[in-house]
C-alpha cells in the first residue's frame, strides 16, 4: 500500500484529572477499513473527536493526504472531508430525508433553495449505496436502518474521504447489519478511508483489514486482523484476564414457580404473552429489536396498560394472586435499557438514587418521613456490596462512570429485595471490565433466590448468563428453549425463520 | 452478596468535588445578594435595621412569599403555574363579596381557601392526567380566572369587608402579625417537608427525570397533582391576607406585574425553572429581596416601568447564571 491517506501523529489531550490521549498515533489507508477497538474510556471517542473537530487536542498534529490539518469546529472537519456517522441517530425525526441529508448544504439559486438539484444529489448518493427512498418521507417513519442509510448517504454528499462510524450496528436487525457491511465493502472499493469503532468482535473480522487496539488513552496494539485472534483482542483490551470470566456460565438448580404470565396483551405491542418464571433462575429474552422485549418488561413493572391476560404471583408461603400494577414495585425491579434517560436522577447524588424505589421502607417509625441515619446506612451497605466506586455517597452520578451508574441502578433494586429482577441491556455502553462485574452481580441475584429476566443484543452475553430461553418475534413468544440452545438456533427463531415452520413454541 | 473486587480508578472519582462546590455557591448567590442589599440600605437609609421596618418588610412580603412557595412547589416538579395570582384574586373576590352579603368571616376564609384549591385542582388535573403543558394550562387559567374576577366585579373593587375579618387576620401576636407567622410557618414546614418527607423526595425525583422517577415506582401523577393544589393552597392563604391587608378585594390584586413578581421571588431564590432544585427557604430569601429591590426603587421615585424592566432583567439574569450552572453537568 501506498502512504497512510490520515495520519494522526503524537494526539494529546488532557482532561482534569485524566490523561485521555497519551500519544497516540493513528493511521489509516485509503480503501481500508481500520477496526478501533478498545473499552469504554479507553479514548476511542477522544480521538475521534479530535479528528472530528469536536475537541482541540493539546498536542500533537494531523496529516489528511500528506497535508497538515487542523479543525477547529465540526464543520471545518467535513469541509476536508471527514465524515462521522454517529452511534445515536443524529437526524430530525420530524423533518423529511431530503432535508435531512442537505440541512448544512441545501443548494442554492438567487439566495432560494435549489430544491431540484437537491432532490438530484440526494438520489445519486442513495443511488450508490443501493438505495431509493421517496425523499419526502418523513424521518421518523423509516426503520432505523433505513435512517442509518440516509445518515451514510448524508457522508456521501460531501464527498467524504474519511469516515468515522461509531459503534455503528447498535441499532441494526441482523439482516440491516448484512446490508451496511456491504455499503461498507462499496464504500472501501470507492477508495474511503474507514474507521470502524466496535465493540463487537465479530463484526471487526467482518468489516476491517486492520486493528487499532487501545487502552487507557494509549495505543497497545496494531496490527493486521487476520493476525489476530478473538481472544487476543480481548487480552490486549482490558490488560488482564478477566476475559476468562466474560464468558463464563455455571449451572443452576431453578425452584419453586414465582410467576406465571397469562395471555398477555396489549394492543399492537404484546400478542398473547404466557410464560413462567422459576426462583434462582436466569431467563434470556431474546429477539430483534422492536419485537417487544421492552414492552414485555414495562407491562409487567405496570407501567403500560394491559388489555387482556394476567400477571400470577406465586409469593412462597402465601397464596397465588394476581399481581396488580401497584404493587408490581414490591415485587419487582427493573433496569431500564437507557440508564440516562428513565433510570438515573443524573444530577442528584447516590443516596437520593439508590433510596428513591425503596423510601416507603426507610420512613421514621411510620411517619412518612425518611429516615436519614437509615438510608445512609443502607445506601453504604449497597455501594459496598457492588463495589461502586466514588468519593462518599453524596457525589452526583452524573459523575460516576457508565459500570458504576449501572450499578447504582442496581442498588436501587436490590434494596427494595425484589423476587423477580428485569434487566434489559444492562450491560449496553460498558466495559468490558464493567461487563463482568455485571455479570456477576446477575449470577448472584439467582444465587440468592431470585428470577432474573435478561434482555440483550449481545447473543455472547445473553448466552453466557441465561439458563433459559425465550424467543420474541413481534409481540409474541415464539420458542422457548432450554440452556443447551445454539446460537444459530436463537438467531434463526429470532428472524423468524424456524418460528414460521414450527408454529408457537 | 459477595461480589469479587476490582482496581479503583482514581481518575473517576476526581472530577466530583469541584462540580459540588460549584452547586453549591450557586446556592449561597441569593444570601450574599440579601446581605450587600441590606448593608447598602442600612447605610443609606436611617433606622433600616429597625425591628419596626423588619416586621413591616415581611408584613409587605406575606402574601407574596407565600404564593412564591406555593410556585416553588411547581417548579421543582418541572412545571410551571402562571395563574396563582389571579387565583388568588379570583378566590379574594368571591370571598369578599361574601362577607359584603353578610356572610360570616369565617366562611368567607374557607371559601376562599376552597376556590383556590379548587382552581389548583384544576391545574393539576390538567397537567397530571390530560398530560397537558403547564405553561399554556395555566397561561389559560390565569386569563379564565383573571377574566371571571373583574368580570363579576364589574371591574370595581368589592369594599365593606368587615372590620372583624380585617383586624382577625392583622392582629399581632406579640409584636409580629399573623400574616408574617403564616408565612415563616409555612416556609419552614415546607422546607422540612421538602427535604425529609417521602413527597417532598418525589417532588424533587420527578423534576428530575419524570421517567426514572415512574420506573421507580413513585406515582408520578398524583405527585404532580399534589404540586398544583399545593400551590393553589398557597394562593388561598395568600388571598386571606390580601383582602385584609387591602380592605377590599378586586381582579387587579393579581395582574400581570403581581405575576411577575412572584416567578421573580422563586427563581431569585435559587428554585430552578428546569426543575428538580429549589428549596422554600430560598423561595423566602428571593420574596424579600424583590420586595427590598421594589421599595428602594420606589423610594428613588424610579418609574414603575422602570421597575419592571428591572425585575425582568434579573430574572433573566437568574435564568442565565443557572443554564451555566446546569450545562456544566
Amino acid at each position: 500500500m501506498s502512504d497512510p491517506f490520515l495520519r494522526m501523529v503524537d494526539v494529546r489531550k488532557r482532561f482534569p484529572g485524566v490523561d485521555a490521549l497519551k500519544s497516540v498515533t493513528l493511521e489509516a489507508y485509503a480503501g481500508e477499513a481500520v477496526a478501533l477497538i478498545g473499552a469504554n474510556g479507553a479514548g476511542k471517542s477522544t480521538l475521534m473527536n479530535v479528528l472530528g473537530g469536536v475537541i482541540a487536542p493539546d498536542g500533537g498534529y494531523i496529516e489528511i493526504d500528506g497535508k497538515r490539518a487542523a479543525f477547529r469546529t465540526p464543520a471545518e472537519a467535513s469541509r476536508d472531508g471527514v465524515a462521522f456517522v454517529h452511534q445515536e441517530l443524529a437526524l430530525m425525526p420530524t423533518l423529511n430525508i431530503l432535508d435531512n441529508m442537505l440541512i448544512t448544504s441545501f443548494p442554492r439559486r438567487k439566495g432560494l433553495i435549489d430544491y431540484r438539484a437537491g432532490e438530484e444529489l440526494c438520489r445519486n448518493a442513495l443511488k450508490q449505496l443501493g438505495y431509493d427512498f421517496p425523499l419526502r418521507t418523513r424521518v421518523r417513519d423509516l426503520s432505523p436502518g433505513d435512517q442509518q442509510i440516509v445518515e451514510i448517504a448524508r457522508t456521501l454528499l460531501g464527498k467524504s474521504r474519511i469516515v468515522i462510524f461509531d459503534e455503528p450496528t447498535s441499532s441494526l436487525t441482523s439482516r440491516e447489519k448484512e446490508r451496511l457491511f456491504e455499503i461498507i465493502r462499496i464504500m472501501k472499493s470507492r477508495g474511503t478511508a474507514i474507521i470502524y469503532i466496535t465493540h463487537l468482535l465479530d463484526e471487526v473480522f467482518t468489516v476491517c483489514e486492520r486493528a487499532v487496539i487501545m487502552r487507557n488513552g494509549a495505543k497497545v496494539a496494531e496490527s493486521r486482523i487476520a493476525d489476530l485472534t478473538r481472544g487476543q483482542i480481548v487480552e490486549k483490551m482490558i490488560g488482564s484476564q478477566e476475559a476468562v470470566a466474560y464468558f463464563q456460565h455455571h449451572e443452576r438448580r431453578p425452584g419453586e414457580v414465582l410467576l406465571t404470565v397469562e395471555h398477555l396483551n396489549r394492543e399492537g405491542f404484546l400478542d398473547d404473552v404466557s410464560f413462567t418464571l422459576r426462583s434462582g433462575e436466569v431467563v434470556g429474552l431474546w429477539g430483534l429489536l422492536g419485537s417487544g422485549r421492552t414492552e414485555l418488561f414495562r407491562a409487567l413493572m405496570g407501567l403500560d396498560p394491559i388489555h387482556r391476560g394476567r400477571i400470577r404471583l406465586h409469593k412462597p408461603g402465601s397464596e397465588v394472586v394476581d399481581l396488580s400494577p401497584q404493587r408490581a414495585h414490591s415485587v419487582m425491579g427493573m433496569l431500564t435499557e437507557d440508564r440516562r434517560t428513565d433510570g438515573l436522577l443524573l444530577p442528584m447524588s447516590i443516596r437520593l438514587n439508590m433510596s428513591i424505589a425503596n423510601l416507603k421502607n426507610l420512613l421514621y417509625r411510620g411517619w412518612p418521613f425518611v429516615y436519614r441515619a437509615r438510608e445512609e446506612s443502607v445506601t453504604r451497605e449497597y455501594v459496598k456490596k457492588l463495589n461502586i466506586k466514588s468519593t462518599s455517597i453524596e457525589q452526583r452520578v452524573a459523575t460516576l462512570s457508565g459500570g458504576n451508574q449501572q450499578k447504582v441502578v442496581v442498588g436501587r433494586w436490590l434494596q427494595t429485595k425484589p423476587l423477580i429482577f428485569l434487566l434489559d441491556e444492562p450491560t449496553r455502553g460498558l466495559d468490558v471490565e464493567a461487563k463482568a462485574e455485571l455479570h456477576a452481580i446477575v449470577a448472584n441475584m439467582a444465587d440468592a433466590g431470585a428470577a432474573v429476566v435478561i434482555v440483550s443484543s449481545d447473543l455472547d452475553e445473553i448466552m453466557s448468563l441465561s439458563d433459559r430461553y425465550l424467543v420474541m418475534v413481534r409481540g409474541r413468544i415464539v420458542k422457548e428453549y432450554s440452556a443447551l440452545a445454539t446460537k444459530h438456533e436463537l438467531l434463526a427463531t429470532a428472524s423468524g425463520i424456524s418460528a414460521q415452520a414450527e408454529g408457537v413454541g | 452478596m459477595a461480589i469479587h473486587s476490582l482496581p479503583t480508578e482514581a481518575s473517576e472519582v476526581l472530577a466530583a468535588p469541584q462540580r459540588d462546590l460549584k452547586g453549591r455557591a450557586f446556592r449561597l448567590i441569593p444570601v450574599a445578594l440579601l446581605i450587600v442589599i441590606l448593608g447598602v440600605l442600612s447605610a443609606v437609609v436611617p433606622y433600616f435595621l429597625s425591628l419596626n421596618n423588619f416586621i413591616s418588610i415581611l408584613m409587605q412580603s406575606a402574601a407574596l412569599g407565600l404564593m412564591a412557595l406555593g410556585l416553588t412547589a411547581v417548579l421543582i416538579t418541572g412545571g410551571i403555574d402562571l395563574s396563582i395570582p389571579s387565583l388568588m384574586s379570583f378566590s379574594a373576590v368571591l370571598g369578599a363579596m361574601y362577607m359584603k352579603a353578610g356572610g360570616s368571616p369565617v366562611v368567607a376564609s374557607f371559601l376562599m381557601l376552597a376556590v383556590a384549591l379548587a382552581g389548583g385542582c384544576v391545574n393539576g388535573l390538567a397537567v397530571a392526567w390530560l398530560k397537558m403543558i403547564p405553561f399554556v394550562v395555566t397561561l389559560s387559567t390565569m386569563a379564565v380566572f383573571s377574566g371571571a374576577s373583574i368580570w363579576i366585579t364589574n371591574a370595581v373593587s368589592v369594599t365593606g369587608i368587615p372590620r372583624r375579618f380585617i383586624t382577625t387576620v392583622m392582629a399581632d401576636v406579640g409584636v409580629i402579625p399573623i400574616p408574617v407567622i403564616v408565612f415563616v410557618v409555612m416556609t419552614l414546614l415546607m422546607q422540612l417537608l421538602l427535604t425529609r418527607s417521602l413527597y417532598g423526595r418525589w417532588l424533587y425525583a420527578v423534576g428530575t427525570n419524570i421517567r426514572a422517577a415512574r420506573v421507580s415506582g413513585i406515582p408520578t401523577q398524583r405527585v404532580l397533582f399534589g404540586a398544583y393544589v399545593f400551590s393553589g393552597l398557597a394562593a388561598g392563604l395568600a388571598a386571606i391576607i390580601t383582602t385584609a391587608w387591602l380592605g377590599t378585594a378586586g381582579g387587579t390584586i393579581g395582574s400581570e406585574g403581581v405575576v411577575l413578581d412572584v416567578v421573580s421571588s422563586a427563581v431569585l431564590g435559587g428554585v430552578s425553572i428546569y426543575g428538580g432544585a429549589g428549596t422554600a427557604v430560598g423561595a423566602f430569601v428571593g420574596t424579600i429581596l424583590i420586595k427590598l429591590i421594589s421599595n428602594s426603587l420606589n423610594f428613588l421615585q424610579a418609574s414603575y416601568y422602570l421597575v419592571l424592566v428591572t425585575k425582568g432583567v434579573v430574572i433573566v439574569a437568574f435564568v442565565a447564571v443557572d443554564s451555566l450552572f446546569r450545562r456544566k453537568s
